[in-house]
């Protein structure tokens, strides 16, 4: 079996002097209520250890010489005690709670800014998931850690200190007998138990996991679940995963078990060991029965500290290798900023230059004899107004060459110009905000459909929503729906079918207007009446505008005004239909190709 | 009170453990109780001075703790056996009644809300009946064993130095109320903030292109104060009850001093029975706050139960017959006679539709979105019931039919390729799990997907599905219609794919089809020309009524419905790129192609 690693280790020096400068930097803003948070955690700590002291006094003091006087004073310090424990620990769970989550926030948005401040190479070279789990998990990870790990660690040491010192001055000798008869066995114990535990909580959560995940597929299966009348199998199947789950949960059980009642067992030991040795040595008179009853009272304070102590290890670590990845994501330095200088662009035409293009993937630094290279050499011209189908299969480039348009990437060599305009030279609200994409699928993000085609252009009024809508086809559609155009969409659009979902995206489009537009037409089958509409809409769109199409059909095709065929990250072919047909290349190759297919 | 009872119901079949665990528990409540009595003999026997007393004593407080110990292990052993037990039975039975529940159940509910209740609900049921009740009645034990002691020892001081328990149980039982949905309602929030962020980044190429991220930041802002609030609510409660329910107990303590102290002094009580009255209130401080929030979580416990009784007590409406009657030889001939169908108090999808299909005919329905198509279908395999009219296979009404034998009989392959997370053989073999290899294969084949399976890494024992392999559309679909055919079905009805598919992998399921569909009568739900060209004859329909059949050349004349269909429904550009390479799904501006090729 393989011990737990140190916390520190494969962590450099450097990484921990990051994650401290990190914390700091995060903590920085709140810093007055840090150090108030601090001090009450003193004061609630010092005054939950004063009540077995005054029993003490209460003792030694009030009770055993009959003084009521000091008894009265002593009670009253203890009710001072409690009540400044009260308000301590109010103060103290207040601010730690809200420095906590205030930092928190501020993290998540500095995240989520730095994310939103990233070329969208940075989100092609990474999977979406593994993003948002710095925004959610590791975020969620550190929250354990800073409203209970931290709490727990310094109040947890503060009463172990606190009480160790307070025994060894009440008696030192009786103190270390204390100790030695149940430190190594609490201490030990406790260490294994939460290394054995952590263990076994950690399986029973993937058990249950099992058990919510064949639910969640279960469920969403339903239909086929039905159709081929397999519910016994499944039934039969989910109690095994259940049995699993009951097997390893049993395990932390019988941890349980065993554990709790041990210490509570050492507690008694322990007891006996103070009455035992103590009690000699208050017959003696080497002590009172005060201190007796105070050490009795002291035991408890000794015990929970080293419990609660072991039980932050794991967060300590979890929370340790989340602040690692989320400051790993803060110290990438987003590329495709804006240069230095970067010019505003006025109103363009839309007239769209590319010029000796040459591209790869592999990003901005590599090598171009061996890269895999996306474009080689394009140059192409397209007329502000104009409509440039590209054609070609998967991999020419076609989508290679709409991105460079949006400045999604640099070329490596050669530039595309707007208007004469290189795109390094612009910024880029500036370039998109005149440029219109239209994505395959119809991305939408939840909100209503109103929200969604504004998203196009905020502040766009009721008729201009409107007309942009009805110019596309979708407002028959969207007046339809339960609550028309207040309808929400659902997470991603779901709500709405494949078909309405890109007639809102056209509508989105349009809406802002776009000079050039830049669109990979649906191959996604969609519902007859939805297809026709879109082909409408898409006619509406492109007129009067410069736009570059990701064709996959043919009408869309035949409609441009000159096609490219790209052919290996290379343009084979340039011009109109009756062209390309006459020169009898490629492209009359694919359209006889087409044909066949047609009559077949 | 009646759901409590009722949820008390799921302990009868651990009524024994039950018993059990209570008996043990109060056993070691009196070792718990016994040992600040033993302290207070001992204080006395020191005072005293009695030295041979001092061991003895001591030794029976080890005694005390060993005795507790003992019965402690076997309690919580036992105890948490029944807890397990009650999840593991409450969990498999809310299972079974969904698997029992018709599907129309499910077009009415959201999958989200059925998870939150198998879940959530279940949780907080199975937390109060495992543990709850078994930490109420050990609690409101030892405070009533330890109460006992104290007022025989001396009543009047019990009494003052009780008197904060019952304020100590209120205070934590309101807590315990409150604080769970606060911090349900904290993860709700944070689940909103992860949605929204895994929007804003999985459609970030959106945000880019129309230069948006700061409406985006804006809204996540929101999210993000969202979150921040609730907590705060949260953390507030925190605040405000954790330290008051510490502080209360402290007045016992200080009457004890006060008033105990008192009576040391003018000799009512001695040092031991004061330094026992101590310890006892020391000892209560964890149960009183336990039973508190114990009896907090029992109110949520309740409506919890309500709503899991609520799903378990919603009867499974598609009942089997009394006395199924079995297929008849036959060669799959299905005849609709007047049906109208409906799903609630909405229009009915389906209004007096008769339709005949010959046995081996392959029939294509065509029609828009809500058309009822899928309603047509689904009627065949009698996934919901007609309202009026009857469907019937071979002369016999799907009702009166065994559901098992009627569902071996039809075969469907749905839109979305649904897959289990299983090998791609337990995904063919779904409906036969006994089917040998060796038919699986044929069925396989019979699909198109053979090869492609051979070509995998773990060939058929490839784990697809949510959590195996990730397959193409095309692919999905293939493996769908193999695992339709491996039972040999009379009839095949067929949900054409709605997703994107190349051409080479269109021609691929078309081949397929037309392979599987040899002497079964097929229903197919078409949404393409090429599937179309597959059928016999083409059903029209429109607002849950058939509009217009016929071939697809009487259809061109006399459905201008069809008309518009066919001649809007273009044929892809993609089919003819097939001619120049036979890849998968075409790129997308916004896909994830340059990762790959990069």
């Amino acid at each position: 079996m393989r011990l737990v690693p140190r916390p520190d280790a494969g962590s450099s020096g450097r990484e921990r002097r990051r994650r401290l400068r990190g914390v700091a930097e995060l903590l920085r803003p709140y810093r007055s209520r840090v150090i108030l948070a601090f001090v009450s955690l003193v004061l609630a700590t010092a005054a939950s250890l004063a009540p077995p002291y005054l029993a003490k006094l209460a003792i030694d003091e009030g009770i055993t010489p009959g003084d009521l006087g000091a008894l009265n004073l002593i009670v009253g310090a203890f009710i001072v005690a409690a009540l400044l424990y009260w308000g301590a620990t109010y103060l103290q769970t207040y601010l730690v709670g809200w420095v906590g989550q205030r930092a928190l926030q501020d993290l998540r948005l500095r995240i989520f800014d730095h994310l939103q401040r990233q070329s969208i190479g940075f989100f092609s070279r990474r999977k979406t998931g593994v993003l948002i789990s710095r925004l959610t998990n590791d975020v969620q990870a550190l929250d354990q850690l800073v409203t209970d790990g931290i709490v727990t660690l310094f109040s947890a040491t503060l009463t172990l200190v606190g009480t160790v010192v307070i025994l060894l001055l009440l008696d030192a000798e009786l103190a270390l007998v204390v100790f030695v008869a149940t430190f190594p066995l609490l201490a030990a114990g406790s260490v294994a138990f939460r290394y054995f535990s952590a263990g076994a909580y950690r399986a029973v959560r993937e058990k249950i996991a099992n058990v919510t995940a064949y639910l969640q597929e279960t469920l969403s299966g339903v239909r086929i679940v039905r159709a081929f009348g397999q519910e016994p199998r499944h039934v039969e199947r989910f109690a095994e995963l259940n049995e699993e789950h009951r097997e390893v949960n049993y395990r932390t059980v019988q941890l349980n078990a065993t554990y709790f009642p041990g210490v509570e067992f050492l507690s008694s030991v322990g007891t006996a060991v103070i009455l035992l040795y103590g009690g000699y040595q208050a017959i003696d008179g080497n002590i009172t029965i005060g201190v007796l009853v105070a050490f009795v009272g002291y035991l408890q304070s000794f015990f929970d500290p080293i419990q609660q102590l072991s039980n932050l290890y794991v967060t300590y670590q979890q929370g340790m290798a989340a602040i690692d990845k989320i400051f790993d994501l803060l110290d990438t330095e987003p590329d495709m900023q804006d240069a230095p200088g970067a010019r505003e662009l006025d109103t363009i035409r839309g007239d769209v230059d590319f010029d000796h293009v040459w591209f790869s993937y592999a990003g901005p630094d590599c090598d171009m004899e061996e890269s895999a290279l996306a474009l080689r050499d394009v140059s192409l011209h397209v007329e502000a107004g104009e409509t440039l189908a590209l054609v070609g299969e998967t991999g020419a480039g076609k989508s290679t060459v709409a991105k460079l348009v949006a400045r999604f990437y640099d070329p490596q060599k050669g530039a595309v110009r707007v208007d004469g305009n290189d795109l390094r030279e612009v910024t880029q609200a500036s370039l998109r905000r005149q440029l219109g994409i239209v994505p395959q699928e119809g991305f939408l993000f939840s909100g209503t459909v109103r929200e969604n085609i504004e998203f196009g252009r905020p502040g766009a009024s009721e008729i201009e929503l409107m007309s942009a809508a009805r110019a596309v086809g979708a407002h028959e559609f969207i007046k339809a729906l339960p609550e028309g155009y207040e309808t929400d969409v659902g997470e991603r659009g779901s709500r709405l079918s494949a078909g309405q979902r890109q007639l809102v995206a056209l509508a989105r489009a349009l809406i802002a207007d776009p000079r050039i537009l830049v669109l990979d037409e649906a191959t996604a089958n969609v519902d007859v009446h939805a297809e026709v509409a879109i082909e409408e809409g898409l006619r509406k769109l492109l007129a009067g505008r410069t736009a570059i199409v990701i064709a996959h059909r043919l009408s869309t095709v035949m409609r441009a005004d000159r096609i490219a065929v790209l052919h290996g990250g290379e343009v084979v072919e340039l011009g109109s239909h009756d062209e390309l047909i006459e020169a009898g290349g490629a492209y009359a190759r694919l359209y006889r190709s087409w044909a066949e297919q047609a009559a077949a | 009170m009646r759901s409590f009872v009722r949820l008390l119901g799921f302990l009868r079949p651990h009524l024994r453990g039950s018993l059990w665990s209570l008996v043990l528990s109060c056993l070691a409540i009196a070792g718990t109780v016994a040992i600040p009595l033993l302290l207070g003999e001992t204080v006395n026997a020191i005072e005293d001075g009695d030295r041979d007393a001092v061991l003895p004593l001591a030794l029976a407080i080890v005694g005390a703790g060993l005795l507790r110990l003992g019965l402690a292990v076997p309690r919580r052993l036992i105890s948490g056996k029944v807890s397990l037990g009650v999840e593991y039975d409450l969990r498999n039975r809310v299972y079974r009644h969904l698997q029992s529940l018709e599907l129309g159940f499910f077009d009415r509910q959201q999958t989200g809300q059925l998870m939150s209740r198998a879940t959530v609900d279940l949780q907080s049921v199975r937390f109060f009946l495992g543990y709850g009740l078994i930490f109420i009645l050990q609690n409101l034990l030892t405070i009533l064993l330890a109460a006992a002691v104290m007022f025989v020892l001396q009543p009047s001081l019990a009494a003052i130095t009780l008197a904060p328990v019952p304020l100590v149980i209120l205070a934590a039982a309101r807590y315990g109320r409150h604080s769970r949905p606060a911090l349900q309602e904290v993860q709700q929030r944070i689940g909103e903030l992860t949605a929204e962020a895994e929007e804003s980044i999985s459609g970030i190429r959106v945000v880019k292109a129309f230069a948006r991220e700061q409406e985006r930041q804006r809204s996540f802002t929101h999210r993000v104060t969202r979150v921040f609030d609730q907590s705060m609510f949260s953390t507030r409660l925190r605040a405000f009850y954790n330290p008051m329910i510490s502080f209360l107990p402290n007045l016992g303590l200080a009457a004890v001093l006060l008033v105990g102290g008192r009576q040391v002094v003018n000799g009512s009580i001695n040092l031991g029975e004061f330094v026992a009255f101590n310890t006892y209130l020391l000892m209560l401080m964890f149960p009183m706050r336990m039973l508190g929030i114990a009896l907090g979580m029992a109110q949520r416990a309740v409506a919890s139960g309500n709503r899991v009784f609520e799903l378990l007590d919603r009867a499974p409406r598609l009942e089997p017959p009394a006395q199924p009657r079995s297929l008849p030889a036959g060669g799959g001939q299905i005849r609709f006679d007047h049906v109208t169908l409906s799903y609630g108090d909405e229009r009915p999808a389906l209004v007096d539709v008769t339709l005949e299909i010959a046995p081996g005919e392959t029939v294509a329905i065509v029609g828009g979105t809500g058309s009822g198509k899928t309603t047509l279908v689904a009627a065949v395999g009698r996934l919901y019931d007609v309202t009026e009219g009857a469907v019937s296979i071979d002369g016999v009404d799907v009702r009166d039919l065994d559901p098992s034998e009627l569902r071996h009989s039809i075969s469907l392959v749905p839109d979305d390729g649904f897959l289990f997370s299983a090998s791609v053989r337990d995904n063919i073999a779904y409906a036969r799990p006994e089917a040998s290899f060796e038919e699986v294969v044929t069925a396989a084949q019979r699909a198109q997907i053979h090869e492609f399976v051979e070509s995998l890494p773990d060939g058929y024992d490839t784990l697809v599905g949510e959590r195996g392999l990730t397959l193409s559309g095309g692919q999905r679909q293939r493996i769908a219609i193999a695992r339709a055919i491996v039972t040999d079905p009379r009839v095949l009805i067929l949900d054409d794919a709605t997703a994107s598919v190349d051409a080479a992998t269109e021609r691929e399921i078309k081949h397929a089809l037309r392979e599987v569909m040899e002497g079964r009568t097929t229903l197919v739900i078409a949404h393409r020309l090429s599937t179309i060209s597959l059928a016999d004859r083409v059903v029209v329909m429109e607002g849950g009524r058939v509009t217009a059949q016929g071939s697809h050349e009487e259809l061109l004349d006399a459905s201008p419905l069809y008309a518009e269909i066919v001649d809007k429904g273009m044929p892809r550009l993609g089919a003819a790129l097939s001619g120049l390479d036979g890849g998968e799904p075409d790129e997308d501006v916004v896909g994830e192609v340059g990762a790959a090729r990069g």
